[in-house]
């Protein structure tokens, strides 16, 4: 009787430990291959970081991974991978990139209450695809607001031309330059739309010599964006050049052409005595022996964001899902994240400064910062 | 003056197509292989010509490599992939399939290697200058025309009057003759190899320092010497040679008729319409069934 009650004890021990340490697995859809992968490996830093750092300090009971799927940057795989990671990985939270692919796979999150998290794609609509989708990045309207001011009023720069690229990214971009650049006394004097694999920009080049622009915005990602700088360059195009926070990658702002661009990106003060900013830097300064980008910060708070949900629901006994997480979020209201103390808006979309940068020697310099309400 | 310099880009392009699409014709052509990794042979080259550049070693050292690179490529491919899936009688599929994922993998293992990010060769030469009023043109943009000239040139005196290159158009008439006379047509497969890859090194070169070089670049290669193959006629090497031509000015001059984004289109509008209306293509010979 005595052995049988031991039996039974230690069995329901072992059930309550395991049931409290949960593990969590959280999706992530980038571009591991193709012609945009550079972009899956800067993102995959600041998510791997952040994941050590959660498990390091025991903020859930268990341990978090990622379970990390091949988008390639294109919608069509982005759905395969998503139904993998809702149907058969069973996550309540997932990572996503890109424009056109966040946008492909927020009816599955929305649908099966799984919440996706983008801190890659600014395309202007991410901010209205649903409650279950969020950013961590500000979208590119605040982008085109935060440079065309400056271009045409402080460097008098009026005439635009637009080389996009001809999805739902690009679409948004032509749509604000459209909306933006009579309100400042600019105008769009060029609009070149390039599909997704076009390598050849040439006679793009003898088009925009031909429209007398001043400034020539650069709406791509990946490999085509340094792709189209290069041959507009080497193709007697002289104006200035443009472009938004996809272009602050090594690959592009090494680019000899790219020397004298403006570009935006959000502001990251990584010299702020935020607690949770320095061990960020310091800790991807060690781990990968480079400068972090605003691209690792959107991952790394994107995950961090997991861990601190999950954190505080296991804290009040409820199950981590998409619903709970959902709640969670609304009702802490303010998160401690890399970069200070931040809110999401109403439409699931977080607010930062913009700052405008000069590319020079392969690095940027801020000349500009401009905050939104 | 913009359908000049529109036209003058258009022939740079189309050199590079047809240098790259030849190569691919020529080896379809002879040996019936539908050599996918064509576009892996081009990356190849590429990659090796920027690896001994940016090593400081210099341009004749780098294209040596690259050469090399493309060469050992394409006879290593032809020996250990094709060969063998021939001799266990494997299908036209089968080896398209296999020749697929060999360029797969090569995508992958220049990524591992290399990065997947954008490379390019910084050169003066791809710098355009002010010819004429309007008229901008490279230093490369000759240098692509004069190699399509050569190149293509020395291939035509090659097929036309060497023994060789008489075998090697035997090899596409009547593999079976071929041996009757003596010769081994395993031998001659990878004479065309050897040629096919070579052919593909100028235009990568040319491409590293004008375009620009990703591990997935082979795909777009590719896609190019299917149509210029398909349009100028299977196995024509003088037809893909001229379609090659035709794709690359059409795709510049598309952009006075059309939105930019509607120029690789022009491409593929094209190759339709030969399937549809001229299925043998330009000089290729028609089949009856």
């Amino acid at each position: 009787m005595l052995a049988k009650s031991k039996i039974i004890l230690t069995a329901s021990i072992l059930a309550a430990t395991t049931a409290s340490a949960e593990d969590y697995t959280v999706g992530a859809l980038f571009p591991l291959s193709g012609a945009n992968a550079i972009y899956g490996e800067i993102f995959m830093a600041g998510a791997d970081l952040a994941v050590e750092h959660i498990n390091a300090d025991g903020m859930v009971s268990g341990t978090v991974s990622i379970a990390y799927e091949d988008s390639q940057a294109l919608p069509q795989p982005a759905m395969v991978g998503m139904t993998k990671l809702v149907n058969v990985t069973g996550v309540p939270y997932t990572l996503s990139a890109f424009t056109g692919v966040s946008k492909a796979i927020s009816t599955l999150g929305q649908r099966n209450q799984v919440v996706v998290v983008n801190g890659g794609g600014v395309g202007p609509d991410l901010a209205e695809l649903g409650e279950y989708f969020w950013n961590v990045i500000p979208l590119a309207n605040l982008e085109v607001r935060a440079l065309v001011p400056y271009a045409v009023s402080e460097l008098a720069l009026p005439n635009v031309a637009l080389v996009y690229v001809d999805d739902p990214l690009g679409q948004a971009m032509e749509a604000e330059l459209e909306a933006v650049l009579p309100e400042v006394g600019g105008e769009l004097v060029g609009s070149y739309s390039v599909p997704t694999t076009a390598q050849q920009f040439s006679g793009i080049a003898a088009q925009i010599r031909s429209s007398d622009a001043d400034l020539v915005y650069i709406a791509s990602y990946g490999n085509q964006q340094v792709q189209i700088v290069k041959q507009l360059r080497d193709n007697g195009v002289d104006a200035q050049f443009a472009s938004y926070s996809g272009y602050t990658v090594n690959d592009a702002l090494e680019l000899p052409e790219s020397e004298g661009m403006l570009v935006t990106s959000q502001s990251v003060d990584f010299g702020s005595d935020n607690p949770m900013t320095q061990r960020f830097v310091e800790g991807f300064r060690e781990k990968y022996d480079q400068e972090p980008t605003a691209y690792n910060v959107n991952y790394y708070n994107a995950t961090m964001l997991f861990g601190i949900l999950a954190e505080a629901l296991e804290a009040d006994g409820t199950e981590v899902t998409g619903e709970t997480l959902l709640a969670k979020r609304r009702e802490m209201e303010s998160f401690d994240l890399v970069g200070g103390t931040v809110s999401f808006q109403d439409n699931g979309t977080l607010l930062f400064p913009i700052e405008v940068k000069r590319i020079e020697g392969g690095a940027t310099t801020t000349i500009s910062s401009v905050s939104f309400e | 003056m913009l359908a000049l310099q529109l036209a003058v880009t258009g022939l740079q392009t189309g050199a590079l197509y047809a240098l790259t699409a030849v190569g691919f014709s020529l080896i379809f052509g002879s040996t019936r292989i539908f050599h996918f990794a064509h576009g892996a042979t081009f990356a190849i080259a590429a990659y090796f010509f920027y690896f001994v550049f940016q090593a400081g070693f210099g341009t004749v050292p780098a294209i040596l490599g690259a050469s090399a690179g493309a060469i050992a490529f394409g006879l290593l491919i032809y020996w250990l992939v094709y060969v063998p899936v021939q001799r266990h009688e494997g299908s036209f599929f089968t080896v398209f399939v296999a020749s697929f994922g060999v360029g797969i993998a090569v995508q992958n293992l220049l990524g591992m290697v290399f990065g997947r990010g954008f490379v390019t060769v910084n050169t003066s030469l791809s710098r355009s200058s002010e010819i004429l009023p309007g008229l901008y043109v490279a230093p490369l943009a000759w240098v692509a025309i004069a190699c399509a000239i050569v190149f293509l040139g020395a291939l035509h005196l090659f097929l036309r009057h060497t023994h060789t290159g008489m075998a090697l158009r035997a090899l596409s008439d009547n593999p079976e003759l071929v041996r009757i006379f003596g010769l081994s047509p395993q031998r001659i497969s990878a004479i065309v190899f050897v040629i096919g890859s070579v052919l593909v090194v100028p235009a990568a070169i040319i491409t590293s320092a004008t375009t620009g070089l990703n591990p997935a670049i082979g795909h777009h290669v590719m896609l190019i010497s299917l149509a210029a193959s398909i349009v100028g006629g299977i196995g024509s090497v003088y037809g893909t040679l001229l379609a090659g031509l035709i794709l690359g000015l059409a795709e510049s001059m598309a952009l006075l008729f059309v939105a930019s984004q509607w120029t690789e289109a022009v491409t593929f509008a094209i190759l339709f319409a030969f399937i549809l209306i001229r299925p043998s293509g330009l000089l290729g010979r028609a089949t009856a069934h």
